[in-house]
Order: C-alpha cells, then sequence, then structure tokens
C-alpha cells in the first residue's frame, strides 16, 4: 500500500509544481514507483516540468469521468522507469473534480504504487481540498518573503482541519521545504532567514533550495534539474527525496558566495 | 548587530521587520482559523450574560502564539 504525498503552498508561483516534479523523479531514481498528479485543473503545467506534454491522450478527469482506464491515461517517463504522469485536464470548469471519484482513483492507485504525489493548485478552492483530503503527508513549500509564508500558515491550519486523517484522529505528517532562498540576502539581513520561516511556522524542515537559475533552464527543456549532476538544488532535491524515505540527511550548508566586502565584513564581526 | 554595522549606522534588518510582522499578523489570523465556533459562542455568551445584566457588548479577541492560547472576553456592562 503507498502513501499519498501532497505537494502545496498557498501562495501560487513559489515552485510547487517544480517541486513536485523534481521530488517524483528523485524518488523514481531512488527506486520507488511514483505517480505524479497535476491536480491543478485548468492550468496543467507538471507535464511541461517534466517534460512530457507531448505525450498526453487522457487526462485525470478523463479517467475520472470513465472515459478511458487508468493505464491508458498514465504516461511512463522513459528517463526515470517508475515515474509514472496523470496530467491535470484543461477543462474550464475547475468545480469538475468529485469528492468520491477522487478518492477512488487515489485508493486505487496507492495499490500499485509506492508514492502517490498530488502537485495541488495554489489557493485554497475546492481544486487545493481535493488534493489534502487523502494525504498522509504534506510538503509545504514557502519561498522567505511575507506572502508566501503567511499563505503557507493559512494553508497548514487547512490541512489541519479539512484532511481525511484530520478528521479520523490521526494528523497529516507535515514538513517545510524553504525555496528560493539567496543565502547573500540572508547574510545581509534582507531576507528571511531559515530559522525565521520555521520559528513562524513552527513545523520540521525537510529541506532548503537555493534560488538557482538553472531550475529556470532545466524547466525550459522539461528536464527537471534533479538530475544534474554537478548542482547545488538538484543535490537538495536529492536529498530531499532521500528524507523522505526516511534516511537522515544532512543540510547542505547554503553560503553567499564571499566577494571582497563581504570578507572585510566578516573580518569586523 | 555586528561592529561592522555599528561602524555603518545600519538600522534594524528588513529581515527582522518582515518576521515581526508576520508574528503579529499570524497570531491573530491562527485564532480565528482555529476556531469557527468564535461567532456562535459570542451570541450565546450575550444571551446568558443578557439574563442577569443590561449588556452592551461583547468583545472577544484570541490571541495565540506557538505554545499559548488565548481567549479574551470583554464584557461591556455601560455606564
Amino acid at each position: 500500500m503507498g502513501i499519498v504525498i501532497t505537494v502545496t503552498s498557498g501562495k501560487g508561483g513559489v515552485g510547487k509544481s517544480t517541486t513536485t516534479a523534481n521530488l517524483a523523479v528523485g524518488l523514481a531514481n531512488l527506486g520507488k514507483k511514483v505517480v505524479a498528479i497535476d491536480f491543478d485543473i485548468g492550468l496543467r503545467n507538471l507535464d511541461m516540468i517534466l517534460g512530457l506534454e507531448n505525450r498526453i491522450v487522457y487526462d485525470v478527469v478523463d479517467v475520472m469521468e470513465g472515459r478511458c482506464n487508468l493505464a491508458q491515461a498514465l504516461i511512463n517517463d522513459k528517463k526515470s522507469k517508475s515515474l509514472y504522469f496523470l496530467p491535470a485536464s484543461q477543462t474550464k470548469d475547475k468545480d469538475i473534480l468529485n469528492k468520491e471519484k477522487v478518492k477512488a482513483l487515489i485508493e486505487n492507485l496507492k495499490e500499485s504504487f509506492d508514492i502517490v504525489m498530488l502537485d495541488s493548485p495554489a489557493g485554497i478552492e475546492s481544486g487545493f481540498e481535493h488534493s489534502i483530503f487523502l494525504a498522509d503527508r504534506a510538503l509545504i513549500v514557502s519561498t522567505p518573503d511575507v506572502s508566501s509564508v503567511r499563505d503557507a500558515d493559512r494553508v497548514i491550519g487547512i490541512i489541519d482541519a479539512k484532511s481525511e486523517r484530520a478528521k479520523n484522529g490521526q494528523e497529516v505528517e507535515k514538513h517545510i521545504i524553504i525555496n528560493r532562498i539567496k543565502p547573500d540576502m540572508v547574510e545581509a539581513g534582507n531576507m528571511l532567514s531559515v530559522e525565521d520561516v520555521l520559528s513562524i511556522l513552527a513545523l520540521p524542515l525537510i529541506g532548503i533550495v537555493p534560488d538557482d537559475e538553472d531550475i529556470i533552464t532545466s524547466t525550459n527543456t522539461g528536464t527537471p534539474i534533479v538530475t544534474k549532476e554537478k548542482s547545488l538544488s538538484a543535490e537538495a532535491y536529492r536529498n530531499i527525496a532521500r528524507r523522505i524515505l526516511g534516511e537522515e540527511v544532512e543540510f547542505l550548508d547554503i553560503k553567499a558566495k564571499k566577494g571582497f566586502l563581504s570578507t572585510l565584513k566578516g573580518m569586523f564581526k | 548587530m555586528s561592529l561592522f554595522e555599528s561602524f555603518f549606522g545600519k538600522k534594524k534588518s528588513t529581515a527582522d521587520v518582515a518576521k515581526n510582522r508576520l508574528t503579529i499578523m499570524l497570531s491573530h489570523e491562527r485564532a480565528s482559523c482555529k476556531l469557527p465556533y468564535l461567532d456562535d459562542l459570542r451570541n450565546d455568551l450575550i444571551n446568558v450574560i443578557k439574563k442577569y445584566t443590561k449588556v452592551e457588548d461583547v468583545k472577544i479577541t484570541s490571541h495565540n502564539n506557538q505554545n499559548l492560547e488565548l481567549l479574551e472576553v470583554e464584557v461591556i456592562l455601560g455606564k
């Protein structure tokens, strides 16, 4: 029986889909059988980040409405053989998902996959609620800025109130991923630090991903950065994947590149 | 503040400002999100207090930080 991991954030544009893609590939490369599902109905994007957009025939709504069977809709990634992908529907009716049907689909997928990863849409509307309802674990992605942290806090409260686990008196295991941290800004006191964000959100950390232009280029080509050898952000994603599987991995030391001025500052500290 | 910063007269860092603003804002928001029964409670309280006194208003404010949840009930009895 597999587990359901939902990647969510509240605020849009903080890197949910990028995180989902990289962790799905990372987990698959660690030998797990993974299915990534895009829950952002109407605004499908995970397909392009994974580089699988040209292979879509059916989508998640087609499966739930019985227009095709599951095997027809699942797309197998050719690079990571144990990764499958189920795209969001591009329908304009974002309320098309139905709780019972979502549940049936996910229970079905849990039978044959180790990990079911759900990429939640931004916001706190029905699509978001569907994506957290069945979560066993939630990864909350936040960038170190006030709007993202505030929205993350709100989303955490909603997960605690509205998930099936919460209704059964259990807890959804929640972890924070701090995305796009800029170490030089943190050192200058102009960006919330990892410690600041964690003390506000009061949840355990599972990963810190540095701000990295290579993530943009890897999205351009549809090859998640996690497979890249010499890259700090790729290593950050690989480490998160290992931590998800219960391994203890030390957090990366993300430091600012020292220029002349910062070295000078360091001498006076 | 480091020695360097005090030399150059740097003000409180913007990250600290952000942290403080967030902490204050969230302590309010968390409470209202966690206590959906706040409005009902307020109405019930007014009804009970009305039985004994001439109540004008009941204010309920909730405060929350990581370790403590506080519900402050203020009953305004009038003059």
